[in-house]
């Protein structure tokens, strides 16, 4: 709706003193967006889509630098339907850039992308947020929202849960910690431990959340040894936005 | 502007490096020529023709005036011999004069065991005969006039017959396949998402789609009937500037029928067959291959409505030399495309969905 893409049933839309509803063309102007990496003509080339989307406004950054700082280079002359995921993401960001846009909007810029990729990704939305520009990044990967985003706006089924910096989330929701251990320790659902919070189960480990450490640590040491258990893979570490996440949208699986 | 024009170039090179739309645009439509050509040229589309009747006068006259048009292949017999011979296939048609003054009621027989011969057979004489009775009714001397649809210095080849179908067949095809199925392609891919949260305007890319599909429609026609003329030697008229009009008015009935296909339909799966329900029966119907005039009368008349025969007839009356210009019957045809057109337009204004 910011974008001007979609018209709100209600409320309004300010940006500064500018109503965005009223004038959609200011958004388009001064945003940059990027959405799903597809969106993008299979047959031209790099260097073509980008001197395409520097057409379509008033002043735009110069395409060659462009294409060397998103490490497209080697690729300015291939076509898109050729390029790899990463390859793609960076384009579509790119080409949100050409303008030089006050504020961008990142849709899951790094979904699908191998660790090196999301990294190369995350350097170059940062030296954008250092250039003193928005960005307003949406992400299902919360190390990648704690990493790039000074506020954040936990968002389940099209309502705000919460709002804040990645630390005060944590601070406000899961100021304890988590111990982790091995998934194959048989840690019974309603086991009783001093200042739990709660026990989720994870991929291939189990989680005990905690609003205190020690005192839990020290119940959960006294009933392994109570049962004769090994506490293998027991680590310790604080909450994580992750963590907090799970908290507060719950954690059924959705659709 | 810029942003259009660069638009329409970044589309035009889309256009061009498709490889599946360059076999559909060009190569198709050569290869079909190239059929048709080498099987029209062994004798070319001609009617054998036997004439019976009464020594003299009005026998000689239809003969003479047959013998006029290149197609027929006229042969003077007994009308006993002429039945036999047109029987046994020798002859397609059997013309008999009655004896007796005006007006004279001619007799065509035909083989109707050799179904096409014989349409077309039927349908070569009887436009002939429309056109010779308007002379025949004026002066004597008029009968030397060869007033025919197909009159042309060289002998009349299918080939002739089929070009300009082909290059009504071809706006209709690139309009459809290429516009249709690609905006509804860039609908599904969030491309038209994506130049919608740019300062472009929904107009200016409608534009660009628009340029786009007239200037590779316009250079894919040029270079089929370059291949037609140069090539395989067909003998069809080029007055460009008519033809040009014709040609841009086609193009936009069937780019408003493509835009109107993109706006309902939400998949590129669910397009493909729509557009071939589309274009499919109009391809064999609207006088492409073979004649309106060889169809059923009462689907005859149905299909003197569609958007293609309108374009076929206009093309061909001005590509076989029939019109030089706008005569009433191509301002006719072009009249009844830009009823399409308004009606297509209208429509797909109101059922556009960018989404």
């Amino acid at each position: 709706m910011i974008e001007g893409l979609r018209r709100p049933d209600a409320g309004s839309i300010l940006y500064g003193d500018t109503d965005l509803i009223r004038h959609p063309e200011t958004a388009r102007r001064r945003f940059g967006i990027q959405l799903q990496s597809s969106s993008f003509f299979h047959l031209l080339t790099v260097t073509e889509t980008l001197e395409l989307f520097a057409a379509l406004y008033p002043s735009s950054r110069d395409v060659g630098s462009l294409v060397e700082r998103f490490g497209l280079a080697d690729k300015k002359d291939d076509r898109v339907q050729g390029l790899s995921g990463g390859q793609r993401q960076r384009l579509a960001v790119a080409t949100a850039l050409i303008h030089n846009p006050e504020a961008v909007f990142l849709d899951e810029p790094t979904a699908g992308l191998d660790p090196q990729a999301r990294r190369n990704l995350w350097d170059l939305v940062s030296a954008f947020r250092g250039e003193g520009r928005t960005v307003v990044l949406t992400t299902h990967y919360m190390d990648e929202a704690e990493y790039l985003c000074d506020l954040i706006a936990v968002i389940d089924h099209g309502r705000v849960l919460d709002v804040g910096s990645p630390q005060e989330l944590i601070r406000r929701h899961l100021p304890g910690a988590v111990i982790e251990l091995a998934g194959d320790v048989p840690v019974p659902d309603g086991l009783s431990l001093p200042a739990l919070d709660r026990i989720e189960r994870r991929e291939d480990t189990t989680a005990i959340v905690t609003s205190s450490l020690e005192d839990t640590l020290v119940g959960l040491v006294a009933w392994a040894r109570d049962q004769g258990l090994h506490l293998t893979g027991l680590r310790t570490r604080s909450a994580t936005l992750e963590d907090v996440f799970l908290k507060l949208t719950g954690r059924s699986l959705r659709d | 502007m810029r942003a259009l024009l660069t638009l329409t170039r970044a589309l035009v090179r889309t256009t061009v490096r498709n490889r599946q739309g360059f076999f559909w645009t060009l190569f198709f439509p050569v290869v079909i020529m190239l059929v048709f050509g080498l099987i029209g040229n062994g004798g070319g589309f001609s009617v054998n023709l036997a004439v019976a009747g009464p020594a003299g006068g009005a026998t000689d006259q239809v003969v003479a005036a047959f013998s006029q048009v290149p197609i027929f292949k006229v042969v003077r017999m007994d009308a006993g011999a002429a039945m036999q011979a047109v029987r046994s296939g020798k002859e397609d048609a059997l013309l008999v004069v009655p004896a007796g003054t005006r007006p004279l009621a001619l007799t065509l027989y035909y083989n109707d065991a050799n179904y096409v011969a014989a349409q077309q057979a039927v349908a070569a004489v009887e436009s002939s005969v429309s056109a010779l009775d308007l002379a025949l009714s004026g002066h004597a001397p008029a009968l030397t006039v060869a007033a025919t649809p197909v009159s042309h210095s060289q002998r009349a080849t299918f080939l002739d017959f089929l070009v300009p179908g082909i290059v009504a067949l071809m706006i209709m095809q690139n309009a459809l396949f290429s516009v249709g199925a690609g905006l509804t392609r860039w609908k599904e891919q969030g491309i038209l998402r994506r130049f919608l949260a740019t300062p472009l305007r929904p107009v200016q890319f409608l534009g660009a789609v628009i340029l786009n599909n007239l200037v590779v429609s316009l250079a894919s026609l040029a270079i089929v009937v370059l291949i037609a003329v140069d090539l395989l030697h067909a003998h069809v008229a080029v007055p460009v500037a008519p033809l040009l009009a014709v040609a841009v008015v086609g193009i936009a009935v069937f780019l408003a029928i493509a835009f109107l296909v993109a706006g309902l339909s939400r998949s590129q799966e669910a397009t493909i067959p729509i557009i071939n329900l589309i274009t499919f029966p109009m391809m064999f119907l609207c006088g492409i291959f073979f004649p309106v005039s060889t169809l059923p009368p009462a689907l005859a008349t149905i299909v003197g409505y569609l958007p293609l025969t309108y374009l076929a007839n206009a093309i061909r009356a001005l590509m076989s030399g029939q019109a030089a210009g706008f005569t009433p019957a191509v301002t006719g045809d072009l009249l009844g495309l830009l009823a399409w057109l308004a009606a297509g337009t209208v429509i797909s204004a109101r059922t556009w969905r960018w989404e």
